[in-house]
């Protein structure tokens, strides 16, 4: 009898105690503290600087609590897509063109626009251009953080040394690229590395936008291109330059390397794909300057193929527990100038033109190209494409896989273009 | 008599369980309702945003039109069919030349452990890729031995997968130690007695150090099999979480877990993960089956 009591006395302890954790995790106080999660993907200069400004806004604001939550690119939509099954969301979250078609048509977003009606989120300094990517039906799901556009970086020492003029990168083609390339290897050794070997397909769809056409139909149920010309031409600008030992051996280009592993950083190749916002981190990996370009034309382009990116949004999810303090937060982040001071255009080049203003006066070298670059991207791009279809993760292995094949010659260019199209439509009409 | 006997059991089995009720709880909460989650989610279509749709035997149906199913199923195959044997006749090779029992054995014997702790970690991976890398250390080395290649071995379809074996029979040591405590446990008496019937090394090697060892190494190769099967860390790591090159590294566990999160389709991968469940019961079951015929169990002598 004794022993019977001692144990379930003993687990009724235990059980007390779970209820007591849990509560302690917190919610909203009821002594009139706001509490908020805050979420987004960065690498550890993006962090740092996000942690001064909440810090800055707790400071601003004393009632209010924002608990961070941060990891890398590769993990973060893993987290986001559980948290999301638990309806565990956080009150803000940084969101991306990519997914957020899909988030919307599963109402895991809230619409912004009361916010931005009451004034809560002060837009009036925004470009409707700009809130374009973060709107689905005519509602708004995310807050842009910053413009973004694809654009290759050259070691301009490199073509110094070779008595290359620098190209104009509104008007230069891929007949210049190649001939560049070609002669950079031919004088120096300094080789060509594949175009955009973790993701081939933004390569191919600069170019393919270039005739009016997209990767991706506007219905997202099917190409959005029938000529495979522009196709073949992407693959065969490779073949050619890996024929004259210009290309970097793709076996060695493919691998996944951060940027102080890469190729640039090596000294290998004097050229590198990259999105404007990684100016940063590929420069203090290669640790000598670059500077930017457009991806050159085809032959024959229509229009340009670039094209002005939102590189990120900040969106309230529709379970978030404190949406009013995310969207003042959301509002401070955008607009406040000492903020933006310490972001430093991270994520970005800044929406709101008179932070942007003020950016670009103090701006430092590298923000001061990327911003550049950013206004020459405007005046020659063409308008943004609908966001990735669902079956886009499938497309894009498959297309980096076909591309990986051609380059090491285990399938020919046609058959390989056939397949790209034929699996491209498959995967997309499901 | 009878009741107060009942009631003493009683206590006996509810403080048993109140004992372990921690670890009955998160074993409950944390791993079998997850399992019967997962059985449900592989009949449905289910993307995780949304609520789960059933749709019956279709995930299953699915997989045999999936080439990059048939795929990692190779992959994984031959992974664990080279880095198993391979693994366990290294660490019997070891562990026989480390039953000397001199002193400065046990620092070797630690040495050789370490690997197989630190093995499975992302650090070590990372590290691994970069040896194998077309300038890493391992072509430094080979050019010290006069063999000059930049051939990138991780970025060759036909070789990526072997730095994984590699990987793994690097690990050997936790086997290895088994196989040394397995080769303690055999009396000398044997031995002895083989001396004077004027046995040779080779026969006493075969006819009594390996059938004593079959206990163990039956315990190494179930347990080395499921862990082969079930890789994923190191070829997550290795292969940038893609299966570079060409999918030649696409390991199983690799390609359901890009089923679910690159493509959002996690009732396929749910499937997928029970139809490995199946594959290692199959396995394991043929293992424990055969073993009655060359495992010998010294407890059973005279069956």
């Amino acid at each position: 009898m004794k022993g019977i009591k001692t144990v379930f006395l003993f687990l009724l302890c235990a059980l007390m105690l779970v209820p007591t954790l849990v509560l302690a995790q917190g919610a909203v106080e009821e002594t009139g503290e706001s509490y908020m999660r805050l979420a987004w993907w960065g690498n550890p200069t993006r962090d740092e600087r996000t942690i001064k400004v909440v810090n800055m806004y707790m400071e601003q604001h004393p009632n209010v609590k924002i608990e961070t939550e941060t990891t890398g690119w590769a993990g973060y939509w893993d987290k986001m897509n559980t948290q999301a099954a638990a309806g565990s969301l956080p009150d803000l979250m940084q969101h991306d063109y990519a997914y957020m078609l899909q988030w919307v048509g599963r109402n895991q977003l809230l619409d912004l626009t009361g916010y931005v009606d009451s004034g809560v989120i002060k837009l009036d300094k925004v470009a409707e251009s700009a809130l374009a990517g973060g709107r689905v039906n005519g509602k708004l799901y995310g807050i842009n953080l910053g413009s973004n556009a694809v654009c290759l970086v050259y070691d301009p020492a490199v073509l110094a040394t070779c008595g290359i003029a620098e190209p104009d990168s509104t008007t230069w083609t891929w007949a210049d690229f190649e001939r560049i390339a070609t002669e950079v290897y031919q004088k120096t050794g300094v080789q060509t590395i594949p175009f955009f070997t973790t993701d081939p397909k933004v390569g191919f769809d600069n170019m393919v936008r270039q005739t009016g056409a997209s990767t991706y139909a506007k219905t997202g149920k099917g190409l959005g291109f029938t000529d495979p010309t522009v196709l073949k031409e992407f693959f065969a600008i490779q073949l050619r330059l890996l024929k004259s030992g210009v290309l970097i051996n793709p076996e060695i280009a493919f691998v996944t390397v951060t940027p102080e592993e890469g190729e640039l950083a090596k000294g290998r190749t004097w050229v590198e794909f990259i999105w404007s916002n990684q100016l940063a981190s590929t420069q203090s990996a290669a640790k000598r300057p670059l500077k930017m370009a457009l991806l050159p034309k085809i032959a024959n382009a229509k229009q340009p193929g670039t094209f002005l990116k939102p590189s990120m949004f900040f969106s309230i999810p529709a379970t978030a527990e404190n949406p009013k303090e995310a969207a003042r937060f959301l509002n401070f982040f955008l607009n406040d100038i000492a903020a933006n001071d310490i972001l430093l255009g991270d994520r970005g080049v800044p929406v709101p033109s008179d932070v942007r203003a003020h950016m670009t006066e103090g701006a430092s070298d590298i923000n001061k190209t990327i911003f550049n670059f950013i206004s020459l991207a405007a005046n020659n791009s063409s308008a943004i494409d609908p966001p990735d279809p669902t079956n886009s993760g499938e497309f894009l292995k498959m297309f980096r896989d076909a591309t990986q094949e051609i380059l090491l010659g285990k399938i020919s260019l046609d058959d390989g273009a056939v397949k790209v199209m034929a699996k491209g439509n498959e995967i997309l009409k499901k | 008599m009878n009741t107060s006997h009942r009631k003493a059991q009683l206590m006996n089995d509810l403080s048993g369980y109140a004992f372990i009720s921690p670890w009955l709880i998160g074993f409950l909460a944390f791993s079998i309702i997850p399992i019967l989650f997962s059985l449900y989610y592989s009949f449905c279509d289910y993307d995780i945003l949304a609520k789960p749709i059933f749709n019956g035997l279709v995930n299953f149906k699915a997989m045999f039109s999936d080439d990059l199913f048939w795929k990692s199923l190779q992959v994984t195959f031959y992974y664990a069919f080279v880095s198993v044997p391979a693994r366990l006749l290294f660490a019997f090779a070891v562990a026989m030349l480390f039953n000397r029992g001199a002193r400065i054995i046990r620092l070797y014997q630690m040495v050789y452990y370490l690997p197989s702790i630190v093995g499975g970690s992302i650090a070590i991976a990372v590290m691994w890729r970069r040896l194998f890398m077309s300038d890493g250390a391992v072509n430094a080395v080979l050019g010290a031995l006069g063999i000059h290649t930049t051939i990138s071995w991780i970025g060759k379809p036909e070789t990526a997968i072997w730095t994984l074996i590699i990987l793994a029979v690097w690990q050997f040591g936790s086997s290895m130690l088994i196989f040394l405590a397995g080769l303690k446990q055999i009396p000398q008496t044997y031995y002895e007695a083989a001396d004077i019937d004027g046995a040779g090394s080779f026969m006493k090697f075969t006819k009594i150090t390996v059938p004593q060892l079959t206990p163990v190494i039956f315990f190494n190769l179930v347990m080395q099999l499921i862990s082969g099967f079930t890789v994923f860390t190191q070829a997550f790591v290795v292969s940038g979480g893609m299966g570079d090159p060409l999918n030649s590294t696409l390991v199983y566990a690799l390609y359901l877990y890009q089923r679910a999160f690159k493509y959002f389709d996690m009732g396929y991968s749910s499937a997928m993960a029970w139809v490995l469940v199946l594959i290692i019961g199959l396995f394991t079951a043929v293992i424990f089956k055969s073993s009655s015929s060359w495992v010998y169990y010294e407890s059973k002598e005279g069956k």
